[in-house]
């Protein structure tokens, strides 16, 4: 036992640390090979528009890195983004865009409550939950929208579209509200007595509740932001379309929990970088671009992210032996 | 010695980086002999078990079985020259029968219509019935094993031993979860193998135990043996001397508290109408002794507001309702629970660990004040002596002892008046023990209430003002020091 402390104690940290850089390794290898096979990668268009794909994804998988931390999961945010969009759209064509954009953003922030509250009241398992809730939504989504796109006219307001077109320091606004949720949650995550509680409730559920920690709220808490982030999303997606699509944004859920593997987090709970897991993102959004640029085929696009996916976890489990 | 022993080390040593786990160490287990192996945590233990066990392969030295030297690549090859470890943590697959338990690894086929492979399970429940019945216990094949305590578990990894045709069987603190009939079971099932001829390798902290069914006795201290004892010469004080390297005297200490103004004051529904209500004084421990499943755990997880039902008591004088820890906490009551896993979170760091129910008088609603935060840490990891000194480093990292004592700090660091401990010192060595009843004693001199839980009666005796007894869940006898103050007196009051 003191062997095994000691040997932890001499050389594993800056191993371990060294480790535990490898996706931003990665993304910065992946970065060079791309610029080195198509001369249009590094160009400012192309920047560009990697940042605007990845940030629709980024401000999802802040939600769900909240989520998996606490030891949760959440299926359901692809559903949400879909059903926050189109109700943003509806919302605004009838009362311009400030009540449409917290229409959306509200609809996603009671998804997240209802997710809450099925886990920690009726003690659900996360899977099942919001498994059912993704379903759930998607229909709602249907219903609401009668399976067609809002508006089908370009009855939404010019000045709505500008938050995806307009620029500040070169930019789009869409890429600048990313760094900025960013920035808030990763302060709330890492240097808050809240994030504190986070950890300590999807690391160790009984010790947080010996701990005096209500940890059935701490966990809701994740949930909802995670579902708040979704409806953010789902605004920003549909100011990027200029329409509300009530079959958006199938499959972000898997990408965002690829993302959080990828930057390393533990599925189980209780551990993870925010940092980490925006790394995640873009290294999925890197790859399917580079692999763009270079016209493979989008199917093969999906083997390769298959394959990274597995190499990051194998990468992992190697780490934490 | 006449007999070729059943497995023997010979000069093995071992060595992590930085650190040299074992070195030099002969040890041999003979045929139909127990051989305990103590020592404090990290004396090497472990890492001998594993070398035996095929888990490590020693640096230089050899392990020999039967005589013949062996180098095991894996645990495997161990397992199949007869080498059984019983780990602490026992293993079993809780959906499975009983039977299937045993016979895992190696289960009976039969050719189904002919020609289909398939388990059969006929002959599985009579190979397990008769190993069982090797080892007189009296359990049903087809039982599942979920359904079975703790015990019956150790139990059925030991027939599982049996099914491997074990000539050494090595059990790593077999007895820290069990209650004494049980132990009794377990030395009994112990003796019958050693009349077979079965080597078998004891490692405990408890000392009584050791020196009840010991034959020798190894004593480890920092990687080498500092002595192996013979039946004749197994006493308590001697053996803690060797692994410690001190005397008894210096771990001893009188009893001289004065107890103050009461604190504490609760009822207990099932106790007889003079037991009905307890208290606890400032600078007074308070033990609860029973047996394991007496109840003495619920007790102080109601008291904590972590029980069934919300606990209602006088606390300074004011009845207050406790809903939840976080309303114990408020008050200053803290809980240490019995098992360690329970009250920490091992990915967060001891700093993180420490601070965790303290977070609401740390940090404002947002904001950490981590000057404050580290300054707290710092000083309590000093007073306490945990090591190593590094508030950053991961929980997970550290000693069981040490672990013990980030549990106490939290509460040290919470200003708490009230400790409601629940068997401290379970698992931990005799120098992380001495740790802990140190801290209890300055805790209560500083005029703290402790409500101590052991299933040691000795240690609940030496440390306690007074004792409650407790047995299947009521409240059966209440001791104070005086005439009656007595171990025999207690044992009798559990009934154990």
């Amino acid at each position: 036992m003191k062997a095994e402390a000691a040997r932890a104690g001499v050389s594993a940290p800056s191993f371990n640390w060294l480790l535990g850089q490898m996706p931003l390794v990665a993304l910065v290898l992946l970065i060079i090979v791309a610029s080195l096979l198509s001369g249009r990668f590094l160009s400012g268009i192309n920047i560009t528009n990697v940042l605007m794909q990845g940030a629709v994804l980024t401000v999802i998988t802040i939600g769900m890195t909240y989520v998996i931390i606490a030891g949760g999961f959440d299926l359901s945010v692809g559903s949400v983004v879909a059903l926050s969009g189109c109700v943003a759209a509806m919302t605004m064509v009838d009362y311009g865009i400030v009540p449409g954009v917290l229409a959306g953003i509200g609809v996603g922030a009671l998804s997240g409550v209802l997710n809450g509250l099925i886990v920690t009241k009726l003690g659900v398992n996360p899977f099942i939950t919001t498994l059912a809730t993704m379903v759930l939504l998607r229909g709602v989504t249907m219903l609401v929208t009668g399976a067609r796109q809002v508006p089908i006219e370009e009855s939404l307001p010019a000045t709505f579209n500008d938050f995806a077109l307009e620029r500040v320091l070169g930019l789009p606004y869409m890429v600048w509200l990313p760094v900025l949720i960013f920035a808030v949650c990763h302060w709330l995550l890492h240097h808050t007595a809240y994030g504190i509680r986070l950890f300590a409730t999807g690391g160790n559920r009984d010790a947080a509740f010996l701990a005096g920690i209500p940890v059935d709220r701490i966990k809701t808490s994740a949930y909802v932001l995670c579902g708040t982030l979704a409806g953010v999303a789902g605004v920003m997606l549909a100011s990027r379309v200029q329409s509300g699509q009530p079959t958006a944004g199938v499959l972000y859920e898997l990408t965002a929990i690829a993302a959080v593997v990828l930057g390393g987090a533990a599925l189980h709970g209780g551990d993870g970088k925010l940092y980490k897991s925006v790394i995640g993102v873009f290294i999925i959004v890197v790859l399917s671009n580079a692999l763009n640029l270079a016209n493979v085929h989008s199917y093969w696009q999906q083997v390769a992210i298959g394959l990274v996916l597995i190499a990051a976890a194998a990468a992992d489990r190697l780490r934490r032996r | 010695m006449s007999v070729e022993p059943v497995i023997e080390a010979r000069g093995v040593a071992k060595r992590f980086t930085g650190t040299q786990a074992l070195d030099d160490v002969a040890f041999a287990v003979a045929p139909g002999e127990v051989h305990a192996l103590v020592g404090e945590n990290g004396a090497g233990k472990s890492t001998l078990i594993k070398l035996l066990g095929g888990v490590y392969a020693p640096d230089s030295g050899e392990i020999r079985v039967g005589g013949a030297p062996r180098r095991f690549r894996d645990p495997a090859e161990a397992l199949a020259a007869g080498i059984v470890v019983i780990p602490q943590e026992i293993r079993v697959v809780p959906a499975l029968t009983v039977a299937e338990n045993v016979l895992l690894g190696r289960l009976p086929t039969r050719r189904a219509l002919g020609v289909l492979p398939a388990a059969d399970r006929r002959a599985m429940r009579a190979q397990a019935a008769e190993l069982l019945g090797r080892l007189n216990l009296e359990l049903d094949p087809r039982e599942r094993v979920e359904r079975l305590g703790h015990a019956e578990r150790q139990l059925v990894m030991i027939a599982r031993a049996l099914a491997h045709r074990a000539q050494v069987l090595i059990l790593d603190e077999p007895t820290a979860s069990l209650e004494a009939r049980e132990v009794e079971r377990l030395f009994a099932v112990a003796r019958g193998l050693k009349a077979k001829g079965v080597g078998i390798v004891f490692v405990s902290h408890r000392l009584d135990e050791v020196i009840a069914i010991a034959d020798r006795c190894t004593v480890l201290r920092d990687g080498r043996v500092v002595e192996v004892l013979p039946r004749t010469a197994l006493e308590v004080e001697r053996i803690i001397q060797l692994m410690t390297g001190r005397d008894l005297a210096e771990l001893r200490h009188p009893h001289d508290r004065v107890p103050g103004e009461l604190l504490m004051e609760f009822e207990h529904a099932a106790a007889a109408p003079a037991l009905r209500t307890s208290s606890v004084r400032e600078r007074e421990v308070v033990g609860l002794a029973g047996l394991l499943g007496s109840g003495t755990t619920e007790l102080l997880q109601n008291l904590f507001g972590a029980g069934a039902t919300r606990a209602s008591y006088v606390l300074k004088g004011e009845r207050i309702e406790i809903a939840s820890p976080a309303d114990a906490i408020e008050r200053r009551i803290g809980l240490v629970p019995g098992e360690r896993s329970a009250a920490l979170v091992p990915g967060l760091t001891v700093r993180e660990n420490i601070v965790l129910p303290n977070l609401h008088r740390l940090a404002g609603t947002w904001r950490l004040d981590t000057g404050k935060v580290d300054k707290l840490v710092r000083t309590l990891m000093d007073d306490l002596d945990i090591r190593p000194r590094d508030p950053g480093r991961p929980l997970r990292e550290l000693s069981g002892g040490n672990q013990q004592k980030v549990v106490f700090a939290r509460w040290i660091a919470g200003e708490a008046a009230v400790l409601l401990l629940d068997e401290p010192t379970h698992g931990i060595d005799i120098g992380a023990k001495a740790h802990i009843h140190r801290l209890m004693r300055a805790f209560a001199a500083k005029g703290g209430a402790i409500m101590l839980s052991s299933s040691e009666v000795n240690e609940v005796m030496a440390i306690s003002d007074r004792v409650l007894a407790m047995r299947q869940g009521r409240l059966v006898a209440r001791l104070d020091r005086g005439a009656d103050y007595t171990e025999g007196t207690l044992r009798k009051a559990l009934g154990g």
